[in-house]
């Protein structure tokens, strides 16, 4: 079990591999459908001091965030895929979530050296290991909008990185 | 219907609303315990083990096993002397409504009208009282009582589901053949397996999709037919396994049932690929 403390320096990255168990600790962000296009807008338009928000060396959690707990989404919906190459570019290193992503993304997470990995839906046990949540952005997405939590040790299994994936 | 206590219906739909969302039945924690046994890939067991383990902790915490609580299904069957009113459906409808917001349910309805509801351009309810349950399902039972089933559908099995016309040439394995296709499909996309299959076959959209409701309400991980068998074993050997991760268990069990068919050489078949936690049911006689 490899533990990864956020913020993620590229060396993390390189020294991970598809089928690794990690351990994720530290302040993640929490997003899907609705908020992540427009997190990807403000990235690309330069904008993200607006929302005083830095995602480098980030985690970006596949969910929402609601009194229900946390737990993935499909990360192959099709708003939430198309996310993780530009947020790659703006600095998450790390994608959470659930479910098959194409080829063409696995790539594009290779171009920036970022990886995908997968957790299991256990909303129950995941309530213990998250220590803090709150709104960063978009307040009226409600349960979707831009949360970040402090969680203790998440566990995952890397499944796409360098090019490869575990859905292979 | 002379015993009637509209509280007392309200608080038993409450509490069994609740148990669906959190609480695993026996026959399915014994059909992860043999799956755990069978599992050869160490990283797909120790998922079977954790989704396990999280089941025994909701169940303790009476919380919800997923975030996606689901939205709720009903199935109320109805005995020889018993009746179904008006103020019996308000008081199923107030028992959801308190379930929902006991459990706690994630609060995912969509508000506004219907161009609203459709873009999401509304705003979101933030009750979780928000999510209407679907058309009560009513049918006939043995038993002289109400009986009624809650099921909660999450959202990732209904993007991966599939109700469509089969042309079956007379022959009972062609059917079974686009099923298997169908579900091999749909659980190497689904990410939350082990799946449970829930199938309905019918003369229309809506009857297939009331046959899988029923399928569900009725399905026990200890007692498959021989075509239900044949579909888990065959989508079993696809090796997608737990969280799509490979191995010998992408499917629990299936859960079929065929109704009535129409001289034709088409069956409409509803599959619905249930994720880990599915069918979230439980029942009461009210």
């Amino acid at each position: 079990m490899t533990e990864i403390t956020t913020p993620i320096t590229d060396e993390v990255i390189n020294s991970l591999n598809v089928g690794d168990t990690v351990c994720i600790s530290g302040y993640i962000f929490c997003g899907r459908d609705a908020v992540l296009p427009k997190v990807v807008k403000l990235a690309e338009e330069g904008r993200l001091n607006e929302i005083n928000v830095d995602l480098q060396g980030g985690v970006i959690f596949h969910t929402a965030v609601s009194p229900a707990g946390v737990g993935p989404t499909s990360s192959n919906k099709l708003e939430i895929e198309s996310s993780i190459e530009p947020l790659s570019k703006y600095g998450i290193k790390l994608h959470l979530g659930k479910g098959a992503l194409h080829k063409e993304t696995v790539d594009a997470l290779n171009r920036y050296n970022s990886v995908y990995a997968v957790i299991p839906p256990v909303t129950a046990l995941l309530g213990d290991k998250t220590l803090e949540q709150k709104v960063a952005a978009f307040p009226e997405e409600g349960m979707e909008a831009l949360h970040i939590l402090k969680v203790d040790r998440y566990p995952a299994i890397i499944a796409a990185a360098h090019g490869r994936s575990i859905y292979e | 219907m002379s015993n009637f206590d509209f509280d007392k219906t309200v608080e038993l739909v409450r509490n069994t609303l609740v148990s669906a969302g959190s609480t695993f039945r026996e026959d399915k924690k014994n059909a992860y315990r043999r799956a755990i046994d069978r599992e050869s890939n160490d990283k797909a067991r120790w998922v079977l083990e954790t989704i396990l383990e999280n089941a025994e902790a909701a169940e303790k915490n009476r919380s919800p096993l997923c975030d996606d609580t689901g939205i709720p299904h009903l199935v109320l069957e109805v005995g020889e002397n018993q009746a179904v009113t008006g103020k019996l459906l308000d008081a199923i409808r107030e028992g959801v409504k308190q379930g929902l917001r006991a459990l706690p349910g994630r609060p995912m309805g969509i508000m506004g009208d219907d161009s609203h509801r459709i873009d999401q351009s509304g705003g979101l309810n933030p009750d979780s009282a928000g999510v209407e349950p679907a058309p009560i399902l009513l049918r006939r039972c043995e038993d002289d009582v109400l009986r009624l089933h809650i099921l909660m559908f999450g959202g990732g099995p209904a993007i991966r589901g599939k109700t469509y016309r089969v042309f079956h040439k007379h022959n009972t394995q062609v059917v079974l053949d686009e099923i298997v296709n169908w579900a091999t499909e749909a659980v190497a996309q689904l990410g939350c397996s082990p799946c449970t299959l829930a199938v309905g076959v019918g003369r229309s959209h809506f009857e297939a999709a009331s046959m899988m409701l029923q399928a569900q309400a009725d399905g026990c991980y200890d007692v498959q037919s021989d075509m239900e068998k044949e579909i888990t074993r065959r989508v079993n050997e696809a090796n997608i396994g737990a969280l799509g991760l490979h191995g010998d268990v992408s499917v629990l069990a299936t859960f079929m049932k065929v109704g009535p068919q129409r001289a034709s050489g088409v069956r409409i078949v509803c599959l619905r690929p249930t994720c880990c936690f599915e069918p979230r049911i439980a029942t009461v006689e009210l």
